[in-house]
């Protein structure tokens, strides 16, 4: 028999509480997982954006629009391989109005080869370039939508009012986490025709492929000073940042999810200590017995941390194996078919199960410490007396 | 008599051996006086009690509620210090340890019985009589053989695998013993050993004791409200307002 083995056999000594309890703070760990995912999932396609992308945007705000000349002066700044342009168009299908998708207006070709992750069979590439109303989808959105090859879809516009129909030219997959395969594109041309004179001409952001990752910036910020002295001033960042910039919108929220997640692991704390002070109180008896027969209060102090870190394990075991059909399979790939746009890659990361295993044991063990002092510090005369 | 001799085997450190010329008592105490604060009084338990307890006696402690009986044992056992005076046992002065000398002293030379067995109950019986032998650095089946030892020493070795809530209320307390004589220890002080047991449970107890005794040689220092278990002591002393009279 070993010490440990006194802590492990305590741990299973009430298993109905123990099975409670261990429940309790795995369901804790199951939130904490799932809440992390969420964070990690949201930054996930600034953090696998590509190096060589710079995005040029209006200086205020991304909503705001550029005139389309702009393009062509961006392709001269040296150091920019291609690049191309799209709109946000924010329209949704009739029949779903609640179901979010992206859907841009873009210049095909240009854009196929600025985003190169992005996988569209020739025949379907061919039919998109020469069907001014011809749009490719996202297979995840395509299975969403119930769509194919070939079939006609409208879409109810809000920037830009009234009934859209479009022709299903082909379905495209991608290589890269980061680009939601759950996207809307069709011809900016054909946008753009239909517009009143005024609102002609007019484009959301520019995507460009420069030279060299390392001298992203300073082409960044060339492009920038020729628009400087224009009435429409831009700013141009990393794709990288310019994704950062988009979630900022959303950081209240990703602060306020950080801050549950901390509250839900103080609840997982609470849950174990008052575990750990029942089961205390209830053997202050044995730890007399322990201290009289020659146990130190140092002993005392470690079968109840040890019994503790017993719970962590378990709690945080459970609770990862709950999180991955859960979280991953079940919450995961809903997320991911019908929510694309912000997740468009909801996988469980091994830092987060690796944090989640570590401060369910680091906390449980942070619950027992006040109990365990207690514990040793008692007498050994007046504990005996005390339940004897 | 080779499990006897087995079952006293020295496990770790030196035994008690009386100095030359030094008193054959292996327990002595002088002038020890024990005081506990009730919030603003001071009550006085034991009032310069003098005692001396030769090597290899069996005695029965006996008195009233609140005469300071478990609190005379407790001093004796190492579990607490005297507010005054001296007490000498093992050949060790008690009341100038620290708390972690006096934990060494009860591993190594007290084997404790309680009224209510006190044994762990998610601990087998013989998982139980190996604790004492975990503080010392005997190997794992040095352990287990002197643990198996002790409980056929008590009539046991059946119940070896056997939960505490497996068994009687006198195999409990015999699990106990074992669990008291496993470490070889000097002496074996006794709370009340029989409190909790019926007449015939209580017998085999004190038969055990006798036999430690007996057979094995150990000092036997024992707290008892009944006087049939008083009988069975070599010596009996009576304790009254913390004093011996």
């Amino acid at each position: 028999m070993k010490l440990f083995l006194i802590s492990a056999r305590n741990v299973l000594r009430n298993r109905g509480r123990t099975f409670l309890t261990v429940l309790g703070a795995a369901v804790a760990i199951l939130a904490f997982i799932m809440l992390r995912t969420i964070l990690s999932a949201w930054t996930v396609a600034a953090e696998y954006a590509a190096k060589d992308r710079i995005a040029t945007r209006h200086k205020v705000t991304f909503v705001m629009q550029l005139p389309k000349r702009y393009i062509d002066t961006i392709r001269e700044t040296p150091g920019v391989k291609k690049a191309t342009w799209m709109n946000w168009f924010g329209a949704r299908d009739p029949k779903r109005p609640d179901d979010f998708f992206a859907n841009m207006a873009v210049d095909p070709k240009t854009f196929l080869e600025v985003y190169d992750e992005v996988v569209v069979a020739d025949a379907d590439k061919q039919r998109w370039y020469e069907d001014r109303q011809g749009a490719i989808i996202g297979a995840n959105l395509a299975k969403k939508m119930g769509l194919k090859v070939g079939d006609k879809v409208t879409l109810e516009g809000s920037i830009y009012p009234g009934d859209w129909t479009f022709n299903v030219s082909g379905i495209y997959t991608a290589t890269r986490k980061s680009f939601d395969d759950s996207q809307f594109l069709f011809h900016w041309n054909y946008l753009n025709d239909s517009l009143p004179e005024r609102r002609r001409d007019e484009i959301g952001w520019v995507v460009s492929r420069v030279d060299d990752p390392g001298k992203g910036a300073s082409i960044s910020q060339a492009i920038d000073s020729v628009f400087d002295q224009r009435d429409t001033q831009t700013t141009t960042m990393s794709e990288r940042a310019m994704n950062l910039s988009f979630l900022g919108m959303f950081s209240a929220i990703l602060t306020a999810l950080d801050i549950v997640s901390v509250i839900i692991l103080a609840i997982m704390m609470m849950i174990l200590g008052n575990t750990i002070a029942m089961g205390v109180r209830e053997r202050t008896r044995e730890f007399a017995v322990l201290r009289a027969i020659g146990f130190t209060p140092g002993h005392v102090r470690t079968f109840i941390i040890g019994e503790a870190a017993f719970f962590g394990v378990l709690s945080g075991v459970v609770g990862v194996l709950l999180a991955y059909p859960i979280v991953q399979q079940g919450m995961g790939r809903w997320l991911e078919e019908n929510m694309g746009g912000f997740f468009p890659y909801f996988r469980i990361e091994p830092m987060t199960v690796a944090l989640a295993l570590g401060l369910s044991v680091a906390l449980g063990i942070g619950a027992s410490l006040l109990p365990a002092a207690r514990a040793a510090k008692l007498p050994v005369t007046e504990a005996l007396r005390r339940v004897a | 008599m080779t499990e006897a001799t087995q079952a006293t085997e020295e496990p770790k450190g030196t035994p008690y051996r009386p100095e030359k010329g030094a008193s054959p008592a292996i327990i002595e105490l002088r002038g020890v006086r024990k005081e506990f604060k009730r919030g603003s009084e001071q009550l006085v338990v034991l009032n310069g009690l003098d005692l001396e307890v030769p090597e290899g006696s069996f005695e029965a402690l006996m008195g009233p509620s609140g005469s300071g009986k478990s609190t005379l044992l407790n001093l004796i056992a190492g579990l607490d210090k005297p507010t005054g005076g001296s007490a000498r046992v093992a050949g060790q002065e008690l009341s100038k340890m620290t708390d972690g000398e006096l934990a060494k002293f009860r591993a190594r030379h007290i084997g404790f019985i309680f009224q209510a067995y006190n044994l762990i109950p998610v601990l087998t019986a013989l998982e139980n009589v190996e604790l004492p032998l975990l503080l010392t650095s005997l190997p794992a089946a040095e352990r287990k053989k002197r643990s198996q030892t002790a409980l056929r020493v008590v009539g046991l070795e059946e119940r070896m695998s056997h939960y505490p809530r497996q068994l009687s209320g006198g195999q409990e307390q015999r699990v106990a013993v074992a669990r008291a004589i496993v470490n070889d220890p000097t002496i074996i002080v006794a709370d009340e050993p029989t409190g909790d047991l019926d007449r015939k449970a209580a017998d085999e107890i004190l038969d055990l004791l006798g036999r430690l005794n007996q057979e094995f040689k150990k000092t036997i220092l024992m707290v008892t409200h009944d006087p049939a278990a008083a009988d069975r002591a070599t010596v009996l002393r009576k304790l009254d307002k913390g004093t011996l009279v």
